[in-house]
Order: C-alpha cells, then sequence, then structure tokens
C-alpha cells in the first residue's frame, strides 16, 4: 500500500486538565475527499489546528508524505503544498477581495513575481470560485456564504496539494450548500487532495470517499459515509441510546 | 502611463503645478524665514508620520515612541560630528544603520507581546533611551549637544538660510513618501497589511509575522533616524527633550487624522494639523495662555469622533470628490 499523504499517529492534546484528543490516529488517503464529523466539542478543530501546525500536540507524531511535520510553525506549511481555512471566517476585511487574494498569490507556491501577476493569478482563482464579479468589494461587507468562499480562494491561490477546509458549508442554506459541494468536487477534481470537517450530513454523504468520526477526542468510527451511518455506537452518539422496552 | 482622456491629463497637471509650486514656494516667501520654518516643520514631521505609518497604519503594530528612534539618529549623527569630527552627510547612513540594528535587535522581543502591550512597551522603550542620553555623560547630560556655527556651506550641512533646509527636507519628505507608495504595492506591503488584518491568517498562507514586523521596524526606525540627523543639522542644537513621549504623539497624529490606512494619510494630516496648530498659536496663544492647545484637541477629537476612518477615508467616498473630478478635472461618468 502506498504510504497517505497524511498520516496521525497517536496525537493527543491536553488543554490545562482538558484532553481535547486522546489518542487519535488517522490516515488520508492522497486524491480522494476525506471527511470528519462528530458532536460539537469533540476536537475537530483541535485536530485541523494540530494537523496545520497551530497547536502542537502535547504527544505523538504527524506526517505528511512520510515526512514528520509534528512542530513545524504554520507559516512552513504553505511551501510543502497544505493550506487550511479557518472555521471562524478571516477575511482580510479592509482590503478587496481581490488583494485578499493578492498575499496568497505572492507568498504561496505560485511565487508571483510583481504586483501585476499576483493580480493575475488572485483574478484567475475568483473566476475557479465564482467570486470574481465581487472583486472590488471590501471582504467585510460580503455576507456568510462569500466569505467562506473567499476562506476556500486564499487557500487555493497558495497552489496546494492538501487542503485543509474547516466547516466550509455552516450557516449556508441548501442552494448556497448545493454550490460549495459543487466548487469542492471541482476543487478535487484539479488533483488537490482534500480533508474536511462538515456538519452537515448531505454535504458529507455526496462528497467524502472515507469518513472519521470523533467523539470526546477520540475516534469511534472510520469508514464510508454508509458504513459509519450504520455504525450502532455512531447512531448512539448523534441519536441518543434506543429505550429498551420502548 | 498614456494619458488619452481629460481627467488624466488634468490630474498630471495639478500634480506639475503643485509640484511647481512647493519648488518655488521658498522664492516667493522670500523674507520670511516664519513660513519657511513652518514649511521645513512640516515636512519633517510628515515624514516621521510616514515611517510611523509603516508600523502603525500598515502592519497595525501601534508605537508611541517613535522619537526614540529619531531622538537616537539625532544624538549618533551630532556626537559623531562633535566629538568625532565627521562630515554631517557621512554621519545620516551610519546613524540609520545604528538605529536600524538597535531596532532590530533590541525590539525583536517585543513583538511578542501584541496589540496594546506592545504600544505600552514602545513608550517604556522611548522613556528609557530618553533617560540614558539625560545621564550620559559623553552625550551632554541635560547640555544637550550644540552643533558649530560657521560659514555656510553645503559639505557641512550648514547653512545662514532656510531656504536650503526647505530644499532638502523637500527632497527628504518625497523620497520617503515615493518609498512608501513602492512598498504598499510590493509583496513586503501585502505582506504587512495581511499581519494587520489577521496573524493567523498570515501565517496560514505563509507569511512569518515576526519578521516582516522586524523588517517594518528596521525601515521605519531608520527613516527616523535620518529625520533625526536632518533635526540635528538644521537646529544645531540637540538635548533629550526631542524624544518626549508628546513628541512620539505628534507623529501618531497625523496618520490618523490624514487617514492611516492610505499612503498619502500622514501628508494630508501633516499639512492640516501642522498649519492648524500654528494658526492656533498665532490667534490665541497671546490672549490665553493654552488656550490653542485646548482649541486643537478639540478639533482632533472631532476627527477622531466623526470621522475615524480618517479625512482621505472619508473624503474618498464624498460627494466633495465626485465634485472636484467632475467639475475641475473633468472626469466622464464612465472612467
Amino acid at each position: 500500500m502506498s504510504e497517505p499523504i497524511i498520516r496521525v499517529e497517536h496525537i493527543t492534546k491536553n488543554f490545562r486538565g482538558l484532553k481535547a484528543v486522546n489518542d487519535l490516529s488517522l490516515t488520508v488517503e492522497e486524491g480522494g475527499i476525506t471527511g470528519m464529523i462528530g458532536p460539537n466539542g469533540a476536537g475537530k478543530s483541535t485536530t485541523f489546528n494540530m494537523i496545520c501546525g497551530f497547536y502542537p500536540p502535547s504527544s505523538g507524531h504527524i506526517f505528511y508524505r512520510g515526512k514528520e511535520i509534528t512542530n513545524c510553525k504554520p507559516y512552513e506549511y504553505t511551501a510543502m503544498g497544505i493550506a487550511r481555512t479557518f472555521q471562524i471566517m478571516k477575511p482580510l476585511g479592509n482590503l478587496t477581495v481581490l488583494d485578499n487574494i493578492v498575499p496568497s498569490a505572492f507568498f504561496g507556491r505560485r511565487h508571483a513575481a510583481s504586483l501585476a501577476e499576483a493580480r493575475e493569478i488572485a483574478k484567475e482563482i475568483l473566476e475557479f470560485t465564482g467570486l470574481y464579479a465581487k472583486k472590488d468589494v471590501l471582504a467585510k461587507e460580503m455576507g456568510t456564504p462569500d466569505q467562506k468562499r473567499l476562506e476556500m480562494a486564499r487557500a487555493l491561490a497558495t497552489k496546494p496539494e492538501m487542503l485543509f477546509l474547516d466547516e466550509v458549508m455552516a450557516g449556508l442554506n441548501p442552494t448556497e450548500t448545493d454550490q460549495a459541494i459543487e466548487l469542492i468536487n471541482k476543487i478535487n477534481e484539479s488533483g488537490v487532495t482534500i480533508f474536511l470537517i462538515e456538519h452537515i450530513m448531505r454535504a458529507v454523504v455526496s462528497l467524502c470517499g472515507k469518513v472519521i468520526v470523533l467523539h470526546h477526542g477520540e475516534k469511534i468510527a472510520e469508514g464510508t459515509p454508509q458504513q459509519v451511518m450504520n455504525d450502532p455506537y455512531v447512531e448512539e452518539v448523534y441519536l441518543g441510546k434506543k429505550k429498551e422496552n420502548g | 502611463m498614456s494619458l488619452k482622456t481629460t481627467y488624466q491629463k488634468r490630474c498630471l497637471a495639478a500634480l506639475l503645478l503643485f509640484i511647481a509650486l512647493l519648488i518655488a514656494l521658498p522664492l516667493l516667501l522670500k523674507g520670511s524665514p516664519y513660513i519657511v520654518n513652518v514649511l521645513i516643520v512640516i515636512f519633517y514631521t510628515t515624514t516621521m508620520s510616514l515611517a510611523w505609518n509603516l508600523l502603525g497604519g500598515m502592519t497595525g503594530q501601534n508605537s508611541l515612541g517613535h522619537a526614540a528612534y529619531m531622538g537616537l539618529g539625532a544624538y549618533i549623527g551630532a556626537l559623531l560630528i562633535t566629538k568625532g569630527g565627521w562630515n554631517p552627510w557621512l554621519t545620516i547612513p551610519v546613524a540609520m544603520l545604528i538605529v536600524g540594528l538597535i531596532a532590530g535587535v533590541v525590539f525583536y522581543p517585543c513583538f511578542l507581546l501584541k496589540g496594546p502591550y506592545f504600544t505600552l512597551v514602545s513608550i517604556a522603550f522611548g522613556e528609557t533611551i530618553r533617560q540614558f542620553m539625560l545621564n550620559w555623560d559623553f552625550a551632554g547630560k541635560a547640555m544637550g549637544i550644540p552643533l558649530a556655527y560657521g560659514k555656510p556651506s553645503f559639505l557641512e550641512f550648514r547653512f545662514h538660510s532656510k531656504t536650503p533646509y526647505y530644499y532638502i527636507a523637500l527632497v527628504m519628505v518625497v523620497c520617503v513618501y515615493l518609498l512608501m507608495r513602492k512598498i504598499n504595492k510590493s509583496k513586503l506591503g501585502f505582506a504587512l497589511k495581511t499581519i494587520r488584518e489577521d496573524e493567523d491568517v498570515a501565517s496560514a498562507i505563509g507569511i512569518k509575522p515576526m519578521k516582516y514586523k522586524v523588517i517594518a521596524l528596521v525601515i521605519s526606525a531608520m527613516i527616523a533616524a535620518m529625520v533625526g540627523c536632518f533635526y540635528a543639522n538644521y537646529n544645531r542644537y540637540i538635548d533629550c527633550d526631542l524624544m518626549l513621549q508628546s513628541f512620539s504623539t505628534e507623529f501618531v497624529l497625523p496618520a490618523i487624522v490624514g487617514g492611516a490606512a492610505f499612503v498619502e494619510g500622514p501628508l494630508v494630516g501633516g499639512v492640516i494639523l501642522l498649519c492648524l496648530s500654528e494658526w492656533l498659536r498665532n490667534q490665541f496663544g497671546g490672549i490665553l495662555p493654552g488656550i490653542n492647545l485646548i482649541l486643537y484637541a478639540i478639533v482632533l477629537l472631532c476627527v477622531i469622533r466623526f470621522k475615524p476612518v480618517g479625512l482621505l477615508g472619508w473624503y474618498g467616498k464624498s460627494k466633495a470628490k465626485d465634485w472636484v473630478d467632475h467639475k475641475i478635472l473633468g472626469k466622464k461618468d464612465k472612467e
């Protein structure tokens, strides 16, 4: 079997006394879309932040293409080809949508040499993500769906091979969700491996080849969406225990 | 740049007219060293404000200790001239280098602090340098350092008339402004703006926040040192009052009033604020001492309360701009 693009071995994260993630191991296979689900507070975002270098894990190891990256700093990830979005959107509010993408074009793996070139790359990315019409709007003046798109556009402009999407569909209505699903598929088809956290099951089912379920910082199930949804323990976590003689 | 429309032509004409006016001003004002002096003060204060704005407006690190860098530059320049017998022009790059180094090395750990904590440390830093100079025998303690008077000579950076200083200060402010414009549109500028908006985002797209903050600080401090050298040679006397906290504030205000988000903000703010403060002092200073400062504070409060984006932020979206664009510069709607 070939080496998975991301391999996480026994990572644990303690926040003072609280164990947010406990002895978690997982793999992400290259080329696919892997999903991570779980109730609020299960440790999904903490796991993302550990893999992306924002919180160093208390123990355990993280590998990217077989190379250990456990203690890499966040800004070292871009050059490796890893990009991420933030669950709480972080648009560069006082810049236009176009200028939000320009830094990624400069500092990402496209290495734009001039502002003109960076703007060209940014325009191309905005076309791809469907934000082109809004390129001159200030980022803080856009609504949630567009800001979520902007998060993805900014990450994409660094030309990643591996993309982490943290709840990019939360707060979207069904039509917007469909558009986001379409965009994520399009990104994946362009050759980017995706690892995403999502609450919307419809999206998870239609996108992901593999799903990992987290509960209280531990992995409780893993498999295709159908497999995990039929897992009795997952059902219990999400819907509560069936009454015995009910 | 091709000039096709009336609007572009008239913009260029206005710019050329403005430059011609700046160059001709000392000739027009022959015999009024007072006004030329005010203009020189405007130029170097604005240059300081431009330097502050690189760190404050563009990078979002509000420093309240910039007078210390200017003071350090002035002291290094003056000491090299008086004790070392150096040529004044030669001291400028040396002072810039030393101050840049001090800023980069000594101030580097302060960037571990964020927001208001950084600002507080910058105040402490400025005060430390001032106290140091106040107690250092070699630097003249509270007596300060006087620079020798003598025959006017360009080589000695020494003139009897204020006009040569005017042109030197003008060149200084224009060069620094052009540099800031260049930075604003460069890779460095975008890194700084990303850090200002959100450091986590900067990290996530491959920008090392610490590195770029230090770069911004060093450039900013070096410009301040240059202004300090000019100040020492122009006034021919320096003491540690140059590094007072209130002086640092004077460099922050033009940027904020003019619009810290704009490269031109400090220029616009500097001209308006310094003219205002000078006019108030003339008009009201004699009636009741201190009243000019009270009026000045009221004007400041109004700008900050009602136009927090600065005058340029307001002008960019105002009807006044439309009017100027259409009626005076002949802009068509489609452009």
